[in-house]
């Protein structure tokens, strides 16, 4: 962390000098503008990463300094978020830079945040510019090999699919009750292997937050039937009665088809896994307010303690310790949910007591009523390029 | 009419199992392996609908497409990607390069049906 103390013509000169040190050694640049935009500090690493000089910068607006000969897309990046900076929204993302306009390219995180005054008025912003070439480049990597072998992965299971529905449906003629059950199990157990590849392919993503951008106009009761698919045979062996209360007819709603079938198919994934055998998992689909429905997926299982009610969407927790958990799982399925129902402008809801199941539930906006979709930031945002998915 | 789907594809096994879906809806399936194959193949067969996958040896799909659209003699066939990785904005990549849709593997039989009967025979 990074506490940076600008100095007040009142302090006392050592504490400006300590601050002043310590601005000095830190190896994330800083800089400070007043709200005008004027820099009322640079530290010697922001000089370095921004090709400025201090002495030639201090009090001149940063607005001056874009195509000064110094990077465009960092000094334009840095004056888009002080106008958007609030105390209450600091703001971070990644910035692709090529230095002194040469062609080797770097990745530099950008965090800007709300200065305030004695009287704790905004007063500007401060901004931390740390060179993060190295970790970008290994996470390019990462999501570059995690959608290749996703794409190797879903190339077999395809055909597994494909044929063991089309021997459940009776497309290749009749077969008998046992051996019905068999296939029925082969499907199940295939649309459960998707389920983790999606799972694993969304890990890639987590750092990019590229949930839910094929918005279409889609039925969102038949994606419901849909991610219930594969959870009927789990249901069934373990005397789970798994209900779907579905609306007559069609729920049109702007969505990204298979993200929200991910998101109903974790819910439910998760409800099943929390619930004891002989309990229920119910699925709902209802009008809410006008224009908006509801999804839920309630169970009578154990229930969430209220302390881990707001921690249960966090990136890889789980209630229970890892090592010596009754049940299996990543501790990523309602994290992905989180960012999935964000993508498509809505919140994910809990209401749960602990030994008395739980229920989630979030609302869409119906397509047709006039309102646009603004997909809400779920935290920091990536460099525009994103070779690891868009390379084919 | 029998209706003709051209799949583009370099998985074997993505062709028989697609092909049996097809076949068992009431299409003719041709198959091409690449994508210069399936140019040629949708020249001189004049498929109904063209299934089209993105990874795939020599010309990658979206190289295909740009490539049929470009031709008068296939630029009217629908086109629907077909593709078993992550695309970032696939969809609105798909459609702006003149797909009629985007279409992700594994699938489930009664949607490829239903998105094939859709399309196919839509010239556009």
């Amino acid at each position: 962390m990074v506490v940076v103390t600008v100095p007040r013509s009142t302090e006392a000169p050592d504490t400006a000098c300590r601050s002043s040190s310590v601005l000095d050694a830190v190896l994330a640049g800083i800089v400070a503008v007043d709200r005008e935009g004027r820099v009322t500090l640079l530290n010697p690493a922001a000089e370095r990463l921004l090709e400025v000089r201090a002495m030639t910068t201090i009090g001149r607006c940063l607005g001056e300094l874009i195509g000064d000969g110094h990077d465009g897309e960092l000094l334009a990046a840095v004056r888009e978020d002080l106008d958007r900076v609030t105390p209450d929204r600091p703001i971070e993302r990644v910035v692709e830079i090529h230095p002194n306009g040469s062609l080797e390219l770097r990745y530099v995180r950008l965090r800007s945040r709300c200065l305030k005054d004695h009287l704790r008025a905004p007063a500007g912003a401060v901004f931390e510019v740390l060179d993060v070439t190295d970790e970008h480049k290994t996470n390019q990597l990462k999501n570059q090999f995690l959608s290749i072998v996703a794409h190797e992965l879903r190339t077999p299971l395809t055909g597994i699919k494909t044929f063991s529905t089309m021997l459940a449906k009776g497309m290749l003629g009749g077969l008998e009750e046992r051996q019905q059950t068999v296939v029925e199990s082969i499907r199940e157990q295939s649309l459960r292997l998707e389920h983790q590849i999606d799972k694993l392919v969304n890990l890639g993503h987590i750092d990019a937050e590229e949930y839910s951008q094929d918005l279409d106009a889609i039925d969102a009761v038949e994606v419901v039937r849909q991610a219930l698919g594969g959870f009927e045979v789990t249901a069934r062996d373990r005397a789970i009665t798994l209900r779907a209360i579905l609306p007559d007819g069609t729920r049109i709603v702007r969505a990204d088809r298979s993200d929200l079938r991910r998101a109903v198919q974790a819910l439910v994934e998760n409800a099943l896994k929390f619930t004891r055998d002989g309990g229920s998992v119910a699925v709902t689909l209802q009008d809410s307010e006008p224009g908006r429905v509801e999804i839920a997926v309630a169970d009578d299982g154990v229930g969430i303690e209220p302390r881990y009610q707001g921690r249960i969407f966090e990136k890889f927790f789980q209630v229970e310790d890892p090592l010596t958990r009754h049940h299996g799982g990543s501790g990523l399925g309602l994290f992905f949910v989180k960012n999935i129902v964000e993508a498509h402008g809505a919140s994910v809801r809990v209401d749960s007591a602990l030994g008395h199941g739980a229920r989630f539930s979030f609302e869409l906006q119906l397509d047709g009523t006039g309102e646009t979709i603004t997909p809400q930031s779920t935290g920091a945002q990536t460099a525009p390029a994103h070779p690891t998915t868009d390379d084919r | 009419m029998e209706r003709t789907v051209l799949i583009i594809e370099d998985e074997k096994l993505i062709i028989v199992s697609t092909q049996m879906v097809l076949e068992a809806a009431g299409f003719r399936v041709e198959s091409a392996v690449n994508g210069e194959e399936g140019i040629q193949k949708a020249k001189s067969l004049r498929p109904d609908l063209v299934l089209l996958d993105i990874m795939m040896p020599g010309i990658d799909g979206w190289e295909t497409l740009t490539r049929l659209k470009r031709d008068p003699e296939t630029s009217g066939i629908p086109v629907i990607i077909f593709t078993a990785r992550e695309h970032a904005r696939g969809h609105q990549k798909s459609s702006e390069m003149g797909a009629a849709d985007y279409f992700r593997k594994p699938f489930e039989p009664d949607e490829l049906i239903e998105l094939v009967e859709k399309h196919a025979g839509q010239r556009v």
